[in-house]
Formats: structure tokens, C-alpha cells, sequence
């Protein structure tokens, strides 16, 4: 197919473009009109970061081909306010701290702005509805919504623009609600991300992946791909000139697959090309030979005589095994009036950030390689990457990028390695952006938990001893297994004075895909199951939720499970405020739903039935705002 | 039983502040500079947490000018000192502990030079919102001209911190240690809906009581915790990542499904500030201890509600569903013994 002419309107200037007819209207906007505050976050259609107004209807630009928006009249994140200004809406967003990557705020911004075109007068209920196609993995959305309230009360007169102001501090900038300095390019679109970064020359990056979990890698042929036109460079492990391996704590990862693939998704080869497409072309013309070696999908199976070794280092397949002891757990169990046993499981998640991996390498005038990517380690990737390409310290730069959401999952150096290498190859910069399916297939996920609790208790309810196993599948390498067995292991009890215990954490390798570092490291899994114990643990002797707390709590002086000493021990405090602020009503843990009577109320949101913007008279009214 | 039913859990929380069972280290530089502005230069930056506001007013506060006159120059291994990694909990902690040294040594090279000039001690010197006076004198000025003058006397004011957390790593046979100097302490409240014809849960309120230590933003606090409840919530009800044989079958937003603004329930944060005694700022952290009570206090609220312990996550309503037909199945079977009893 030839290329199309294209002519449209965009943010009010006549654009004229020839495309080719692949192009959806995401890929005009960004890459030939440089307006990256429209954002890909998945290209699916499924989270609306790509949201624009074409003929002042909301779109989602990653489901439009370029050819339809002949004609048309779009509006991005850019065009809504003049250059330097904010529009209501943005105003909003900056005040309520509604930003926090940033990443999904474009989009948020379009949606919000069509949301009050459609309804100036939308309630809550209306909103939250009209913005539900839109994701947004930071905020737990609490505060874009009140921007959004904020905004439609302004608009419409009812509060004055002063409510945009910032909150004067009052002696002190500690304690003070000062609006996140950062907030004004997020809501204007205007902050560049790794992925929205160009330099003069660049060439794209692509990325052959293992379609086996464990198998043996017999040949790697390039030499197709190589001399693809337009292709600069294909690299392999054989390209890494000094030690090859990294993870947060174990460097068990090669930077590309190096004789084996431990996981599907593995990178095994990657091409840098003058542009995406002819990189994906070349990565079809790599032939790779392999041999399919028997694969390990459970952990429980991880430590059984005669499963398959995935590292060579450890023949049993673990990574890490965290014991705690504390007192006398047997006489513990011999002193309780009740023993309750209880197993738990917790499944892997994706961090789900809305900006996928994405980086950009050169080597500098100095020759500095060099590699801008949303790190949450710069430090780490910097000491990982100068063994692995033999250079000196002070001769590997990271530069950390704007992170659009990490939580743990860009911790891990997982495509930075692959990126120095093709820039030093071609001697070019280098860029790669992940897509959505790639970002969940290839990185880490929070680990799973099969947990094992045995918990003694006098009939008073105070706890006598615990034991507390947990294996952990932690997928195809180390990464950050290590510590999260550890802090998973040190916090699992939660904030009780245990006097015996036995705390044993497991994290073993199979040939699934990684698990990783993922905000709480491991502390979660753990301590929802202790959380879970205790309630049932409550029933069982008769005593409330708070209460069973209250009678095991640490208090200032606390020895911990590791047998620290603590100073001030907060835990009372909290559970103090929690009771009050909730209006929690007194009584035995049981199915006291039905006769409860502090329910509802203010302090909870009415239950949500689809429907609000269908009401009578709802969406007839249609009025520019911002 | 009804159709719609309701219920509340509490789940209590613990955790530990920065790099775990290790000593954890982060440097900062600042300048006071023309204007009455400032430079501060860090080896991290935002990961979405609102962590440059944070040392923009912690500056602020120590160099007495606002958080809008701070410029962050971050993130970069060839042109900042190090701050190590952004996680842990640890960047209001450590960075902002090392910015507060590295402005309180710019700071007193500044004020060394203001009191000479003014002719009293250097204890007597306050600044705050760009004003810079002598206690108990009138004599005041500009945070603008008392840079300007600095520099006229041949005085840049710069300064460097470091901060250090003294975590100590685990005895290998009974795991005996410190691994953190600082600990918070959470507790949540939920209060969920069942349909026990669906299975679907609906998370109606938080009530989310964190110890910080000490707020520096509160909003972004909030926010924060905000965050943390709703991933919570994705974990407890819907987020579920699959494989088959190595290959996954959630491999987008179609099929892995996360929370929308249509399932946030409303939440209610109450900040409870005990402050940290071993580091400047008294602060310690909120980013990821906010997610940590979420699901078992839903897990605890569905007890509540419908009298099912569901202890595998997430609690899909396919799980709701079955563990209510286990339950039905197992009450009957009682009435059924009673009656044979008979
Ligand atoms: S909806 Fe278009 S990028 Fe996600
Ligand atoms: S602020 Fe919404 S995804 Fe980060």
C-alpha cells in the first residue's frame, strides 16, 4: 500500500503529513508532530493515556489509523490551554495533588475536560463513571476526582478561582500542603518521559524473545538480519566484553540469554534499525536453534530430588532461605489453650505502571556510555553496567528519567545492559520502547506466597507461640527474591510481642517469569496472612478485632522477632485512631455484618450501580469549558 | 440472607524504614544562589511519589527561602553525589535527611557572614520565606541581599550532607539483628458489600491511621496512602496475574484486570506523627507500608459480612461465590445431622 496524504487541524494549525498507512493517529502525533503528552500506555484501547479530542469527541488515539482523522479537527493535552497557561481543569489537578507519576495525567485531563463538556453540572457519581476507561495505577484516583469537583465548581461559579491558590504556610514549610512542583508539566503534557526523549541519528531498538520457558540454546544466526538496508546493528551475549550478569542481589541475569533461556520472554538477541519497523523485520530474519529442556512451573517441586537445575550455582534450586528464632516455639504451643493452623496463598501481580520500560543510550564526546531509562537504581545499574561492558566507573553514566510509575518493578536492570551494548555497536543512540505485552511478559512480578501458619494462644487471647513458613516462587532469576524473603520474613508477625517463634521464608527458582521487588517486598504477603490469623483467632476466643490486637501489641521497649529494642512503639496510638475514626462498634469477631450498626455514613461512598450519566436530563446540555 | 450484604475488618501493620538489615547512606549538595534561590543536587528523582516537593520544602525550611525558589537538579550518576535507589521507603528519609544537613552547612556559611556583618552571633540568625533577621534586633533583610552580600565578601554558600541509617544485617542461624533504625505502624479499617448472587465485593470505605513520623506534605501523604489502599484493593479482588506452563494468559488490561475509578472506595486517612528521635526531620515514611493492611482487612470485612474466610487471593467473586455454596452445603448438612439426631 502507497502512502497517504493526510491534512488535519491539530491544537488549531493546519497540519499536512504523507503517513504510511500502518499509522494509527498516535503515531502522527507523537513521532511526526513531537506532541508527546499524548501518552501509549498500552496501545490496546485499554487505558485511555492516548486520550485526544477529534472533532470534539473524546478518542482514544492508539485505536484510530492515521487515514480516518482526514479532515478532522484534533485536540491534544497541548492545545488546551495557550503555551504557559492552565486551563480550570489542569488548575484543578495541580491544586488537589492529583498528579503523581504523571503518566496517566494527560489523559485523565482529556477525559476530565470531556467529562464537564458533556455535563458541567456531572456529580460524583456521573464523573467517576465518565472517567472509568481511564487507568491510573498512583492515586488510587481519590484525588483526581476531587480536582475534577473542584474544577466543575469553579467553572460553574459556585467557588471562587482563589480555591486554585496554593495554601499559604503558616510559619513553618513542614506540614504544609505546598502543590507538587512537578504537577504543572504533568497536567500540560509537557514532561518527557524516556520514551517521548529524541536525539538527532537515533535508531530504534527491537527485541528477539525466548518463546520456551527452559531450553538449551544449540545456534544463533544473525547474519540475515544483519544485512537487512536500514539495520545498524544485532546484538547477542557474544557481544558482552566484560562480566556478564546482574539482579539486585544475586547477578545471576546475562544481559541477553547466554547458552540457555530460563523463562518465555527471555531476551535472546535485539536488533537496532533506522526505525521500528525494520527491526522488527530483521528480528524475523534471526534464527535461533534450540533444545527444550524439561521445565519447572511449581515451587513446590523446586526442592524435590530430580527437578530440573536452573542455575548451576544452585543445585536445589534456592535462592534464599531467611530463618528467625525466638524463645522456645515447642514450649510456646505446650503453654497454649487453642492452636489454630491455617494455610494461605497470595498470587503473583504486575506492577502495572502506566509508562512501559523505555530508555535511550549513546556514547558521549568523552565516550561516556551513556543511558537515560526510568531506573529506580541508577546507582546499582551504573556499578552492574561497567563490569558487564568493561569500562571504568566513571566512564557508564545513568541518567534516571521521569519514572511514570515504578513501585519496585524498574529496579531491575532489565533492558539497560542491551541498550549500551547496540550504542556502542553502532555508535549511534539507541531508544526502546517496550509495548504494554512485552512490559508484562518479560518483567518481574510481586512474588506469590504459599504460607504455612500455626499459631498458639492462651484463652485470654494472648499469642504463645507462632510458627510462620512461607515458599515463594521467585521465577526464572534472583532479581530482588533475596531481601523480599528477608523483609518478608523480619515484618511477617506484624506488630505483636511474640515470645517463641520459628519465621523460616523460601524463595526458589523456576522457570516462570520473574518475581521481583514490588512496594512492600515481600512484607504484604506476609503479613496478610498474621492479619487473616488473628481474625480467625478472635473468633475463636470471643474477643474483638481490636481488641485481640491490643492484648498482643508491641509497646515502647519491645523486643522484635529479630530481637531489636525498640524506643517509641506507635502501634497503640494507631489502633487507638482507627477504632475512633471508623466508629468501629465494639464485639466478638464473627458474622456481625448483619447487626452491626455502624455502617454506612458519610465517611463510606454508596454502592455503585452503572448508569449515572443515563439519568433524565444528564448529558443535554453541552458547553465548552476550559 | 440477604442479597446485598455488609460487613467491616481490621488489619493492622508494621514495617521498617530504608534499606533492610544493612547500613543505608544517601549525600546531597546545596547552594544558596542569586536571587535568594537555591540549588540542590541528589542522585534520584521522582518516581511519582512527590518527592522533589518534599525536598523542595525541607530546603526551603533550612535555607529560610520558599519551596518555588528550589531548583532540584537530581538524578545522575556523572553529575550528582550518590542517593542510591528510589524504594525502600526510604527517600523522604534519607534524601531528605541528607538535603536538611546539606542546607544547614550552606546555611551557616551564610549566616557566619550575616552576623559579622551585623556584629552579633551566628546563633541569632533566623531565615524563613526569603527574610533574614537577627533575633531580638531589628535588623533584617532580603534572603536576596544577604546571598549578595555573601558574595561580595568572596563567600559562595554551599554545603554538602550525608545521612546514614544504621540497620545491622541477620544472624545467619536465629535471624537476630536490627535491620532498621526507624519503624511505622498502620491500621485499616474496610467496610465492603457482598452480592452474594454475583460474588462481587465492593470496598465502600478505608479508614487508613499511619504513622509517619512526620508529615512534611500532608496531601501527598494522603495520596500516597490513597495509592496504596486502591493497589491494595486491586490485590484483595481482581488483580491476578496467570501462567500456563510458563506462559502467560494475562498478558494485557483485558485480561489483567486492575481497579478504576469506579472501584475506589472512600477513603479516610488519619496522619498520626510520632517522630523519628535519630534523624533530623523527624520524619520517616508512608510509600509502601500504605498497602500492606489493605487486603486482609477486606479479606477480615467479607467474614463480616457473609461469614466466608477467603484465604487465597484475590477474592474473585467465582471464590465468593464458591466458598458461600461451601458454606450453604455446610450448614445444611448440620441441620440435616441435627434432624437425623432426632
Ligand atoms: S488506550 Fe490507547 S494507549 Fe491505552
Ligand atoms: S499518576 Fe496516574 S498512573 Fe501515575
Amino acid at each position: 500500500m502507497s502512502d497517504l496524504a493526510l491534512e488535519m487541524t491539530v491544537n488549531g494549525r493546519r497540519v499536512k503529513r504523507t503517513v504510511p498507512p500502518h499509522q494509527r493517529l498516535i503515531d502522527v502525533l507523537r513521532d511526526d508532530l513531537n506532541l508527546t503528552g499524548t501518552k501509549e500506555g498500552c496501545g490496546a484501547g485499554e487505558c485511555g493515556t492516548c486520550s485526544v479530542f477529534v472533532d470534539g469527541k473524546l478518542v482514544k488515539s492508539c485505536l484510530m489509523p492515521a487515514a480516518k482523522a482526514n479532515g478532522a479537527r484534533i485536540e491534544t493535552i497541548e492545545g488546551l490551554a495557550a503555551p504557559g497557561d492552565l486551563t480550570p481543569v489542569q488548575k484543578a489537578f495541580h491544586k488537589t495533588g492529583a498528579s503523581q507519576c504523571g503518566y496517566c495525567i494527560p489523559g485523565m485531563v482529556m477525559a476530565a475536560t470531556a467529562a464537564l463538556r458533556a455535563n458541567p453540572e456531572a456529580d460524583l457519581e456521573e464523573i467517576k463513571e465518565r472517567m472509568g476507561g481511564n487507568i491510573c495505577r498512583c492515586t488510587g484516583y481519590t484525588k483526581i476526582i476531587e480536582a475534577v469537583e473542584l474544577a466543575r465548581d469553579v467553572i460553574a461559579g459556585r467557588i471562587s478561582a482563589d480555591a486554585f491558590a496554593e495554601d499559604a504556610a503558616v510559619g513553618s514549610f513542614i506540614g504544609s500542603n505546598v502543590r507538587r512542583l512537578d504537577a504543572p508539566s504533568k497536567v500540560a503534557g509537557r514532561l518527557r518521559y524516556a520514551g517521548d526523549m529524541v536525539m538527532p541519528g537515533m535508531l530504534h531498538m527491537q527485541v528477539l524473545r525466548s518463546p520456551h520457558a527452559h531450553a538449551r540454546i544449540v545456534s544463533i544466526d544473525t547474519s540475515a538480519a544483519e544485512v537487512l538496508e536500514g539495520v545498524a546493528c544485532v546484538i547477542t551475549a557474544a557481544d558482552v566484553p566484560g562480566k556478564d550478569g546482574f539482579g539486585v542481589f544475586v547477578h545471576d541475569q546475562p544481559v541477553m540469554a547466554r547458552g540457555k533461556v530460563r523463562y518465555v520472554g527471555e531476551a535472546v538477541a535485539a536488533v537496532a534499525a533506522e526505525d521500528v519497523l525494520t527491526a522488527r523485520r530483521a528480528l524475523a530474519q534471526i534464527r535461533v536453534v534450540y533444545e527444550e529442556l524439561p521445565a519447572l512451573f511449581d515451587a513446590g517441586e523446586a526442592r524435590k530430588p530430580g527437578a530440573p537445575v536452573l542455575h548451576d550455582y544452585a543445585p536445589d534450586n534456592v535462592v534464599k532461605h531467611i530463618p528467625i528464632r525466638k524463645g522456645d516455639v515447642d514450649r510456646g504451643f505446650a503453654e497454649a489453650d487453642i492452636i489454630i493452623e491455617q494455610t494461605y496463598q497470595t498470587q503473583q501481580v504486575e506492577h502495572a505502571y502506566l509508562e512501559p520500560e523505555a530508555g535511550l543510550a549513546y556514547v558521549d564526546h568523552d565516550d561516556v556510555v551513556t543511558v537515560i531509562s526510568p531506573s529506580q537504581n541508577i546507582t546499582h545499574h551504573r556499578h552492574m553496567l561497567a563490569k558487564i561492558i568493561d569500562r571504568p566507573i566513571n566512564k557508564v553514566r545513568f541518567i534516571m528519567s521521569p519514572v511514570g510509575g515504578g513501585f519496585g518493578g524498574k529496579e531491575d536492570m532489565i533492558y539497560q545492559g542491551m541498550l549500551a551494548l547496540a550504542a556502542m555497536k553502532s555508535g549511534r543512540p539507541v531508544r526502546l520502547v517496550f509495548t504494554r505485552e512485552e512490559s508484562i511478559i518479560v518483567t518481574a512480578k510481586r512474588h506469590p506466597a504459599d504460607i504455612t501458619y500455626r499459631m498458639g494462644l492462651k484463652k485470654d487471647g494472648r499469642i504463645t507461640a507462632i510458627s510462620f513458613s512461607l515458599l515463594s516462587d521467585g521465577g526464572a532469576y534472583g532479581l530482588s527474591t533475596e531481601g523480599v524473603m528477608r523483609k518478608s520474613a523480619i515484618l511477617s508477625l506484624g506488630p505483636y510481642d511474640i515470645p517463641n517463634l520459628t519465621i523460616d521464608t523460601v524463595g526458589v527458582y523456576t522457570n516462570n517469569t520473574p518475581s521481583g521487588a514490588f512496594r512492600t517486598f515481600g512484607a504484604m504477603q506476609s503479613q496478610f496472612a498474621t492479619e487473616c490469623h488473628l481474625d480467625i483467632a478472635a473468633e475463636r476466643l470471643g474477643l474483638d478485632a481490636f481488641e485481640i490486637r491490643r492484648i498482643n501489641m508491641m509497646r515502647d521497649g519491645a523486643s522484635t522477632h529479630t530481637q531489636q529494642v525498640l524506643g517509641s512503639v506507635s502501634i497503640g496510638r494507631v489502633l487507638d485512631v482507627a477504632e475512633q475514626a471508623s466508629r468501629w462498634e465494639h464485639g466478638p469477631v464473627g458474622m456481625r455484618g448483619p447487626q452491626r450498626s455502624d455502617l454506612g455514613g458519610d465517611d463510606t461512598r454508596a454502592p455503585c450501580t452503572l448508569g449515572a450519566r443515563f439519568r433524565d436530563g444528564v448529558g443535554k446540555t453541552r458547553q465548552e469549558v476550559a | 440472607m440477604e442479597r446485598r450484604m455488609r460487613g467491616r475488618g481490621v488489619a493492622a501493620s508494621w514495617y521498617g524504614i530504608a534499606r533492610t538489615a544493612t547500613i543505608d547512606r544517601a549525600g546531597a549538595w546545596a547552594e544558596l544562589d542569586d536571587g535568594g534561590t537555591a540549588k540542590i543536587v541528589t542522585g534520584v528523582t521522582e518516581i511519582g511519589e512527590g518527592i522533589l516537593t518534599v525536598l523542595a520544602q525541607v530546603a526551603a525550611e533550612e535555607l529560610g527561602i520558599r519551596p518555588e525558589d528550589v531548583t532540584i537538579g537530581d538524578n545522575d550518576t556523572a553529575r550528582s553525589p550518590e542517593a542510591a535507589h528510589a524504594g525502600a521507603t526510604r527517600q523522604t528519609y534519607m534524601i531528605g535527611n541528607s538535603v536538611a544537613l546539606a542546607c544547614r552547612d550552606a546555611r551557616a556559611k551564610l549566616d557566619a557572614v550575616i552576623a559579622a556583618h551585623w556584629g552579633v552571633e551566628p546563633g541569632q540568625i533566623e531565615a524563613f520565606n526569603g527574610e533574614i533577621w537577627a533575633e531580638g534586633t531589628n535588623l533584617r533583610m532580603t534572603m536576596e541581599e544577604a546571598v549578595d552580600l555573601a558574595k561580595k565578601r568572596g563567600v559562595v554558600p554551599v554545603g554538602s550532607g550525608a545521612f546514614t541509617a544504621h540497620g545491622t544485617g541477620l544472624d545467619p542461624v536465629d535471624g537476630s539483628g536490627s535491620p532498621w533504625q526507624a519503624y511505622v505502624f498502620g491500621c485499616q479499617v474496610a467496610e465492603v458489600e457482598v452480592d452474594t448472587v454475583t460474588g462481587e465485593v465492593q470496598v465502600l470505605g478505608i479508614w487508613a491511621v499511619h504513622d509517619v513520623g512526620r508529615a512534611i506534605n500532608p496531601r501527598g501523604v494522603e495520596g500516597q496512602i490513597e495509592g496504596g489502599v486502591v493497589q491494595g484493593l486491586g490485590q484483595a479482588l481482581m488483580e491476578d496475574y496467570r501462567l500456563e506452563n510458563g506462559h502467560t494468559t494475562t498478558h494485557g488490561f483485558a485480561k489483567y484486570i486492575l481497579p478504576t475509578a469506579l472501584d475506589m472506595p472512600q477513603i479516610n486517612t488519619v496522619i498520626v506523627e510520632d517522630p523519628d528521635p535519630k534523624s533530623p526531620l523527624g520524619a520517616k515514611g508512608i510509600g509502601e507500608p500504605a498497602l500492606v493492611p489493605t487486603a486482609p482487612a477486606i479479606m477480615n470485612a467479607i467474614y463480616d459480612a457473609v461469614g466466608v474466610r477467603i484465604t487465597s487471593l484475590p477474592a474473585t467473586p467465582e471464590k465468593v461465590l464458591a466458598a458461600l455454596a461451601a458454606r450453604a452445603a455446610a450448614q445444611q448438612s448440620v441441620r440435616e445431622g441435627a434432624q437425623a439426631a432426632e
